[in-house]
């Protein structure tokens, strides 16, 4: 999270923001319990922008100013959005945020200097999210395209994929056959985040396969 | 005056004639157009006004504020994005519905009780549509740019709205609806503006009585074109008004939020909607015909009619209300079942147990004739239902968000300071363009009158 | 036309009536005997009157047809207007900064020719077009906004917008003649004499001009 908070110029919004549901961060880590309640089991979900194929957000947008890109990416164009947060509202996962107020500070000269040159700093009465790091991809699509080649698998690596001590988090191309992406997805256990409500996500989750029963022991499945 | 209200039983108050004691042609312009014309300014009304006017100037610096820091002056969060704004947007335009009911579908129908309620009825509709105006335009994140949601390229990008979304339709159906409102209310304003130009004795007020008259004349071609665009304006509005609050009901219907996500909102919504248009309607008329002496021209007969369509209507509502919760178990959805408990039984139930008493309970009083006849206490239930539509709006929109699909897009809903003082404003900016239109024009259509006082003299 | 007369032209022939009734009886006698160019003002719209007076000015009404070509109009308009804004990749018009031309976007995987959620705008503007056009027709084919009219020279005119009922048979009509037509209008029992309805030069001449129109 505070890799992709560095990376992605998303504004420190004060404790008081955040008591009022405000909180500004593009991926979160949803926990849910399980077992005892004095020594639960907890499971963690990141979850960001799904990126989903029939993103629901981008209908109801009155600007089009959440659209799909030619990559399949749920772009959300800033300098287009109006603020009729009707995107945030339709988006089962809950993962847009808004500028309630002007949270980045663009006056002090020297706070420019901590920010990432390649993203927008996103001004007040704008929608934003997560990008899938577009700006790390276009930088990879720049050196591909100067070599007149595809962008390579593994080629770009997202903030949070960078971070992740255990690699849980894998980006690629998923027309790609032969990317690592691709062929995770193929795994039975793969599913999407509310996938029922058919928003397609591009975004999806490998379950964890766990061993409940401890009197079943290791090897007898 | 042959009005005495006391001594007669409800029965007989009830069965008064649309039109009171006998008239003239000239008793009838007279009694209405002193009103605009020859009274004095009571103290009374330069009270009223001086308060509208003040809950006016807090609108004025809600919106400054609004303006000056950003959205953020509102209760609204990362789970709910929609609060007061959107509630009182529909609240407003569910309002204005009876005004465009009584004036083009009770004329449809030929019913003639509508003649001397429709004028106030239609100024209403405008009045409560500038209302619901000011908030989808000064919601949004950054309102200098709301132009991007009409019909017209970006400066430099050529980028157009996106038609497919319900935001864009809502522009479309309220500009439409404000503009047709409009000019349905001008048009029955024509004659009746000769009128006043023939009798002002002010120079100037004739001056400028007479240029908004457009030189009316009362010609027999002029009226028979007249009449057909009146018609044909009738015919217009009648899907107009059916449609308004479907398109809105849309912003909800077409999304897919729990508790929003429902295929009966349109009907539903348009009768919630004349449910408060004729509650509204009743909050105005019954002061009005007993400050202003027009107990003639609204009788204990148009109190009666609307309060039967509230009572219709009303039913109706909890119809849907009933409907919703019956296809939250019956879609044996998950979400949907707990967005029916949460709604029944969860932090917010209280306003929905507050709303089934105001809409559900109450109206049911006006089974009795007893209570028709009663005008304090039909105000009474006008003003009840006019907050319990207020709640059932509290309940679709905030309250549905606070629990959406993931336990972690769970959130609460307060409204802040500044989103109340915007809502007493609106009522502020109503009540002022309402105390000022009942002394300015006529606020019963004079020509409509004098033609029902001929058809009744031709039935006796 | 009247140019060498020094008293401004007559433009009718007016009488005043104090019910509907005796209008009526009296708009039909006139008809009867011929008259065409006639006209009949009353504070409220009284069907049968309207109905005479049509008969023998304008039986043909085109309000309704201009409503319905505007209808359809605002049809088509809404319907080309999103149809070419969100599915036609074609530039019309580049002028300065302003750029008129489609602008296909993929938005949430729906077909860029999204007519069902169309539908709503076509029906609103079918609904603004059509209602703009009645109201704008009926005041243009009435040749309003008019502040000045002859009739209004007549001092007890003003009543008519409260409680009486004229009859004008215009000097323009072809049996009009000023001692017979008074004569004639003297029979139909009005309340009060006859006016004479004095025009202005200016009038005439536009009157004889919107005519050439």
């Amino acid at each position: 999270m505070a890799a992709c908070d560095a990376e992605n110029n998303i504004a420190v919004v004060g404790k008081e923001e955040v008591m009022m549901g405000r909180e500004m961060q593009w991926l979160r880590i949803d926990s849910y319990y399980s077992g005892d309640l004095d020594n639960p089991t907890t499971l963690s979900q990141p979850v960001m922008c799904q990126h989903c194929e029939q993103a629901p957000c981008e209908v109801v947008c009155p600007v089009a100013a959440t659209v799909h890109s030619a990559e399949g990416l749920n772009d959300m164009v800033y300098n287009r959005c109006v603020g009729t947060r009707f995107c945030a509202n339709n988006c089962p996962y809950k993962v847009r945020h808004f500028n309630f107020y002007q949270y980045q500070d663009t006056e002090t000269p020297i706070i420019g200097l901590r920010h990432n040159p390649d993203v927008t700093v996103r001004s007040r009465g704008v929608m934003e999210k997560c990008s899938y790091c577009v700006q790390r991809i276009n930088e990879a699509r720049i050196e591909a395209k100067k070599e007149a080649r595809d962008i390579r698998d593994g080629e770009v690596v997202t903030a949070c994929q960078q971070a992740c001590p255990t690699q849980a988090i894998v980006f690629g191309n998923i027309n790609d056959h032969n990317s690592q992406v691709y062929k995770l997805k193929q795994q039975s256990q793969n599913y999407g985040l509310l996938a029922e409500l058919n928003t397609r996500p591009r975004t999806t989750y490998l379950t964890k396969v766990t061993n409940p029963k401890s009197e079943i022991k290791q090897g007898d499945a | 005056m042959q009005y005495q209200e006391t001594r007669r039983t409800p029965a007989e108050v009830l069965a008064e004639p649309v039109l009171g004691s006998v008239q003239t042609y000239e008793q009838i312009t007279d009694r209405i157009a002193s009103i605009v014309l020859t009274d004095k300014i009571q103290l009374g009304w330069l009270v009223a006004l001086t308060i509208a006017m003040s809950m006016l100037g807090m609108m004025g610096v809600s919106l400054l504020g609004l303006f000056y820091w950003g959205v953020g002056v509102w209760g609204l969060n990362n789970r709910v994005d929609w609060g007061f704004d959107i509630i009182n947007l529909v609240w407003w335009i569910g309002i204005g519905h009876a005004g465009t009911l009584i004036s083009a579908i009770l004329l449809i129908f030929r019913q003639e009780w509508r003649t001397s309620i429709n004028r106030f009825a239609e100024a209403m509709t405008l009045f409560a549509v500038a209302c619901a105006g000011i908030y989808p335009t000064f919601h949004t994140g950054r309102p200098w740019l709301d132009w991007w949601l009409g019909p017209v390229p970006g400066v430099s990008t050529g980028m157009w709205p996106n038609f497919r979304s319900p935001l864009v339709w809502d522009v479309f159906a309220i500009s439409t609806y404000a503009s047709v409102s409009i000019l349905f209310w001008y048009v029955g304003l024509v004659p009746d503006l000769a009128t006043l130009r023939d009798r002002a004795k002010n120079k100037y007020i004739k001056v400028i009585y007479g240029l908004f008259a457009l030189g009316w004349r009362g010609s027999a071609m002029h009226w028979k074109r007249y009449n057909t665009a009146y018609t044909i304006l009738a015919g217009l509005s009648m899907p107009l008004v059916f449609s308004v609050h479907t398109v809105i009901s849309f912003d909800f219907a077409t999304s897919q939020v729990p508790g929003w996500h429902v295929t009966i909102f349109p009907p539903y919504f348009v009768a919630g909607a004349v449910f408060a248009g004729f509650a509204m309607v009743l909050t105005l008329a019954i002061p009005l015909r007993h400050v202003y002496g027009l107990q003639d021209f609204i009788t204990m007969r148009h109190i009666n009619n609307m309060a039967k369509i509230m009572l219709a209507t009303g039913i109706f509502v909890v119809y849907g209300y009933f409907l919703e919760l019956f296809f939250g178990w019956y879609s044996g959805n998950e979400y949907e079942m707990a967005l029916t408990y949460n709604r029944l039984f969860g932090p917010y139930a209280w306003s929905f147990w507050a709303l089934i008493f105001c809409n559900g309970v109450v109206p049911q009083l006006l089974w009795s004739t007893r209570v028709r006849s009663n005008e304090v206490v039909l105000f009474g239930i006008a003003n009840v239902v006019s907050v319990g539509m207020w709640l059932e709006r509290f309940v679709i929109i905030p309250v549905s968000l606070t629990r959406t699909f993931l336990p972690a897009s769970w959130g609460w809903y307060f409204p802040t300071r500044w989103e109340l003082s915007l809502f007493f404003g609106s009522i502020g900016l109503f009540l002022t363009m309402f105390f000022l239109f009942i002394r300015v024009l006529p606020m019963i259509s004079i020509f409509e009158v004098r033609e029902l006082a001929h058809h009744k003299m031709h039935e006796h | 036309m009247h140019a060498e007369n020094t008293q401004p032209p007559v433009y009718g022939l007016m009488v005043e009536f104090d019910t509907p009734e005796t209008l009526v009886e009296a708009t039909r006698q006139a008809v009867a005997a011929g008259y065409k160019k006639l006209d009949a003002y009353s504070p409220f719209p009284i069907e049968e009157v309207s109905d005479l007076v049509s008969s023998v000015r304008q039986k043909f009404h085109t309000l309704p047809l201009l409503v319905l070509g505007a209808g359809i109009t605002g049809l088509a308009t809404a319907f080309l207007l999103q149809w070419y804004t969100s599915a036609i990749n074609f530039q019309i018009f580049n002028f300065w900064r302003v750029i008129i031309d489609g602008y296909p976007i993929n938005i949430g995987g729906r077909p860029l020719n999204s007519w069902p959620a169309f539908t709503v705008v076509m029906f609103e503007l079918t609904v603004l077009f059509s209602a703009g056009t009645a109201v704008l027709g009926m005041f243009g084919l009435n040749g309003l906004p008019l502040l000045y009219h002859p009739v209004f020279n007549v001092e007890r005119f003003s009543l008519a917008s409260t409680e009486r009922f004229f009859l004008c048979i215009e000097a323009a009509d072809s049996q009009f003649n000023l001692e017979k037509t008074q004569k004639f209008l003297e029979g139909l029992k009005p309340t009060n004499p006859v006016e004479k309805v004095m025009s202005s030069e200016y009038f005439s001449e536009g009157l004889e001009w919107a005519e050439l129109l």
